[in-house]
């Protein structure tokens, strides 16, 4: 009987130890949470990202960060926004106060006001893009929301791929800007005003809504004398106007989106492929930039992390945009937590991102928010265009995007 | 005066609504419901088209076929499971809302969300100078031609026609005369969601395929039904060729001023003629 | 057409005092945001679905009424967001000018009948949409109209701050709710509420015995669009922000689902248990990751109920069965039930 007594404890004991040791190396979790559009018409560009962000968090956390000699990861929850503000606040109170994350991450326009008033109210920081929202004459106050923090510059992003195609195209007659009528706004307004600065020969229309049928749009980009039109972002549609304009005969009239291409066969499969060569996007993966230097260290994490996803969706994943999202806002993220000390008092993380100096997937960059929106905040990918030939995309043209004044 | 691009354009849409709008009038003719999952029969349509051209590999015609026997197929099932097990014309109505968003998800899930195309059956233009037409655009045409013959040859010279026309008039009195309106009803049920799903398989080509793409034809065809007159097959034809053209040609003088035209004319047309422009007088 | 159920025998008070008892500790019971959050937007739902019960009980088959939540939400959002009243005369005057707005179009619809009926509140819906959205110069089109919060309220010792937390927007739905609901529950007692049933039940009829028609639909239309405005003032409020898409088709058709789910015998009891059920049912949805499953989950227990509870019983029904079958057990019930 005895035996048996000192066995259990003894085997007690040892399951104590190894419990104790491996929960004093097993990293502290830090949650944060992305409200983000997972069903409705919009869900593909929810879900497109998913896979890439779990990967890229998964390499990360394989060295993971150490603030005050404790080691931490991150861990990304995900909750369906369904593309509307009552659905973006609805998720950013569960992420709050039912899963306890101190920071939220996402990049939509429309949800912003909603998301980051339940945000602030939380002293939450709240890592987001610029955009229709987040600038001057939109709802963004840097005295109202001074939690957000503007990781992505979205808007400076857009106005300088319009400079890049005027780079590559420089003969161009008039530039058509094509965007869906709920896109209307001071991102609008601000695009419009810097294009006129910069000189820009341009036009622009809107369409309504889940508009497929784009004829009448090509038909008067056509009379304006356009010889280059650029869709703010919407794929479909953009997809739709590159295969109904080859089929009215104009195969002369060139057509991009700003965002990078989902995968390239999708754009041969619905355009057609001679519709399709040409299109312009944006080109982030292979990291081919030449005006602007990227951390060779990233590089090949984001080069394995699109090689994890292919293998795991089994079929070859060419989609970029994730890169210039999520792991740059948790590269400063981590960078400001050690900066501050802390992991958890939000105020002194703030304090530390403004103005401060982060190391980020494409160079260091400064968070001077004096030259930015009256947000203190802006960190931007360059606007580097690719187009596609036969079946591949290629390098066409860059434009490093600067903070506007 | 718009150019000719504009008013091709303009067929196109129409032919479309027609054929959508035209089996959900029969729809109704016959089981007096609504049924507001037209727009997701559609989508299926397309999406049978697609994978039978990508996956199964048979050729476009054939494919088309395919999706109308199938989509008229679920149809019937859903008729038999749910239609007939609910009585009253509004919580059947209530219930096609529903299954709105049971085929989205489950299309969702089954074929995925991203756009899918099919730019690859009948590439190619025929040049006419100034403009082009495609043969897709062509196919679309002559498709709903020959659509719209059959279904006017099939109402107005056979017996199941005549059944369908009976029971559309008086439904107690054809029941007299021997029309089992049960089969009759599913039969009708099988042909407009059948229809549906063609008209989403030949349009399918032009445009993108994923599980949202019924929305917006489901209204303009309700629409199109709406102001033609509910019950009135020609004025499914006409409200459909309406729409479609004023969509092309409102779009291209107003741009995104279009929406409110369409809407208000429709709410301007039945405050004038609350029984649309075909439908007999309703109470 | 099926018959109403009488809750005054089918629920005892001391029932219905325990249920708002249980309601009105919600916040101390729970203090988790993220829950009161979803019970303050089914309570704010609550009030559009009884409007459109209201409306349904004269017969008339509304899918505009989303629009006059957005009628009501654009009207104290511009009072507030642009010309700086403050919320209380805002949310108020939403509601007149949502119930004005109600009445002038009823008179002029509502003398259409049946689906036709449905399509012209559809495109008015519709309308207003897009009208919200171009109209830059007073809606801020696609930007959207950022809406002040109320002012914090002094009570001596105490103030009630809508800033800080939500418990105060909570009571604050809870009270409207439950005024809607004692308006609604007092029109559908009364020789009114009758009248309204009488016109849908058989419109010849009830015009034969000297019923004008028109009279009644436009009393439940506008009455209806009153508490519809006020709910949807609260809705931009509480979500502090209105943008042009928010408020549109597919609301009204959550609208008319919930209602139907919920169960149109009563015009209180069904339109809260549905817009809460569903509500909640949805919000709980957001978490799953597997794309897709959320809408066909919820289109699944929409037919569910509709083949289950038939002819608009809903989910209320639930309660009545319960009730009379548990605990009375009363055989006259049953036979009742057998009739219909």
């Amino acid at each position: 009987m005895k035996k048996w007594i000192i066995i259990w404890a003894a085997l007690f004991i040892t399951v104590l130890t190894f419990g104790l040791a491996s929960a004093q190396n097993e990293p502290i979790i830090i949650k944060v949470g992305m409200p983000t559009v997972l069903s409705g018409p919009a869900a593909p560009w929810g879900q497109v990202g998913m896979d890439p962000y779990h990967a890229w968090i998964d390499l990360f956390n394989k060295e993971g960060f150490k603030v005050g000699g404790k080691t931490y990861n991150f861990k990304l929850i995900t909750v369906d926004d369904k593309n509307t503000p009552e659905g973006g606040a609805a998720a950013a109170k569960q992420l709050i106060y039912s899963d306890g994350c101190k920071f939220l991450a996402g990049h939509w326009t429309w949800n912003f006001p909603s998301v980051a008033t339940v945000a602030n109210q939380a002293k939450v920081i709240l890592l987001t893009r610029t955009g229709n929202e987040a600038v001057p004459g939109g709802v963004y106050d840097p005295k109202k929301f001074p939690y957000v923090v503007f990781a992505n510059d979205s808007m400076g992003q857009y106005i300088a791929d319009h400079l890049a195609i005027v780079e590559a195209y420089p003969k161009y007659k008039k530039i058509g800007i094509l965007d869906c009528v709920i896109g209307k706004g001071p991102a609008a307004d601000i695009t419009v005003a810097a294009l006129n600065k910069a000189g820009i020969r341009f036009v622009q229309e809107w369409f309504p809504f889940g508009t497929q049928d784009l004829t009448p749009y090509i038909t008067r980009f056509k009379e304006a004398g356009c010889d280059i039109v650029y869709i703010a972002g919407w794929v479909g549609e953009t997809m739709a106007f590159a295969k109904q304009r080859w089929e009215m005969g104009f195969k002369d009239m060139k057509v991009g989106h700003s965002g990078p291409f989902v995968s390239v066969d999708m754009y041969l499969a619905v355009s057609g492929k001679d519709a399709a060569q040409g299109l312009i996007g944006q080109y982030w993966t292979s990291w081919e930039f030449k005006k602007t230097k990227v951390n060779p260290k990233y590089i090949k994490m984001c080069k394995e992390v699109q090689e994890i996803v292919s293998k795991k969706q089994g079929k070859p994943f060419n989609y970029t945009g994730w890169v210039g999202w999520l792991p740059n806002h948790l590269l400063i993220l981590s960078q400001a937590m050690q900066k501050a000390g802390t992991v958890d008092d939000t105020d002194a993380i703030m304090k530390v991102i403004r103005g401060g100096t982060f190391d980020t997937t494409i160079g260091k960059w400064t968070m001077s928010g004096a030259k930015t929106y009256g947000s203190p905040i802006v960190f931007g990918c360059p606007a580097a265009l690719s187009v596609i030939k036969g079946d591949k995309e290629v390098y066409l043209s860059e434009h490093p995007t600067k903070p506007l004044p | 005066m718009p150019p000719a691009g504009i008013w091709i354009d303009g067929l196109i849409q129409s032919c479309a609504y027609m054929t959508m709008a035209f089996g959900m009038v029969l729809v109704f003719s016959i089981l007096g419901i609504l049924n507001w999952t037209h727009g997701q029969f559609y989508m299926l349509g397309a999406f049978v088209v697609y994978y039978a051209i990508t996956a199964v590999g048979i050729p476009f015609p054939l494919g088309l076929l395919a999706a109308g026997v199938l989509v008229a197929g679920l149809s019937i099932l859903v008729k038999k499971i749910i239609i007939d097990h609910i009585t009253g014309d509004l919580y059947v109505g209530v219930a096609t809302m529903g299954l709105i968003f049971f085929f989205e998800g489950a299309a969702s899930m089954i074929f995925g969300m991203q756009d899918k195309g099919l730019a690859r059956v009948l590439p190619g233009v025929v040049d006419l100078g100034s403009f082009s037409v495609s043969y897709q655009k062509i196919a679309v045409v002559s498709f709903t031609l020959v659509i719209m013959i059959i279904l006017f040859i099939m109402l107005n010279f056979t017996r199941i026609g005549l059944a369908i026309r009976a029971t559309a008039q008086q439904p107690d009195a054809a029941s007299l005369y021997g029309v089992s309106v049960e089969r009759l009803s599913l039969t009708v049920m099988g042909i407009g969601c059948g229809l549906a799903a063609m008209a989403g398989g030949i349009i399918a080509p032009l445009y993108t395929i994923n599980p949202f793409i019924g929305g917006i034809p489901m209204i303009m065809s309700l629409l199109a039904i709406v102001i033609g007159g509910l019950g009135s097959l020609t004025g499914a034809i006409v409200g459909g060729l309406i729409l479609g053209f004023l969509n092309s040609v409102v779009a291209y003088h107003l741009s995104y001023l279009s929406e409110v035209v369409l809407f208000m004319l429709v709410v301007i047309i039945l405050l004038v003629r609350p029984q649309g422009l075909f439908g007999a007088s309703v109470k | 057409m099926m018959t109403y159920i009488d809750y005054k025998d089918v629920v005892p008070k001391a029932v219905i005092g325990l249920v708002v008892l249980l309601i009105l500790l919600v916040p101390i019971i729970t203090t988790n945001e993220s829950t009161l959050s979803i019970l303050i937007l089914s309570g704010i739902w609550a009030i559009a679905v009884m409007g459109f019960t209201l409306v349904l009980r004269t017969g008339q088959f509304s899918l505009g009424q989303a629009a006059f939540m957005a009628i009501g939400g654009y009207t104290s959002a511009i009072l507030t967001a642009q010309m700086g009243w403050s919320f209380w005369p805002a949310f108020l005057l939403a509601g007149l000018v949502s119930g004005l707005a109600a009445f002038l179009v009823g008179m002029v619809v509502l003398r259409v009948g049946g689906i036709y009926f449905s399509i012209i509140t559809l495109s008015l819906c519709e309308v207003i949409r897009i009208v919200a959205q171009q109209w830059e110069s007073v809606t801020r089109g696609a930007r959207g109209l950022i809406t002040a919060q109320p002012n914090p309220i002094p009570l001596g010792f105490f103030e009630i701050n809508f800033f800080s937390s939500t418990v105060p927007y909570f009571y604050l739905t809870v009270c409207l709710v439950a005024f809607t609901a004692l308006v609604f529950w007092r029109i559908g007692e009364s020789r009114l509420g009758r009248s309204f049933a009488g016109v849908a039940l058989n419109p010849v009829l009830a015009e034969h015995q000297g019923m004008y028609l028109m009279k009644y639909r436009v009393i439940a239309f506008t009455v209806a669009g009153v508490f519809t405005g006020l709910a949807g003032s609260l809705y931009a409020h509480f979500l502090t922000v209105l943008t042009p898409t928010m408020l549109g088709l597919w609301q009204s058709i959550q609208i008319l689902i919930m209602s139907i789910v919920g169960g149109i015998g009563s015009l209180v009891g069904g339109p809260i248990i549905g817009s809460i059920l569903l509500y909640t049912f949805g919000s709980y949805l957001t978490r799953l990751d597997i794309y897709g499953i959320q809408q066909l989950l919820f289109g699944a227990v929409v037919v569910l109920v509709l083949l289950f509870l038939p002819k608009g019983t809903g989910l209320v029904d639930l309660w009545g069965r319960f009730w009379t079958k548990v605990i009375w057990r009363e055989k006259e019930f049953e036979m009742d039930e057998a009739e219909e």
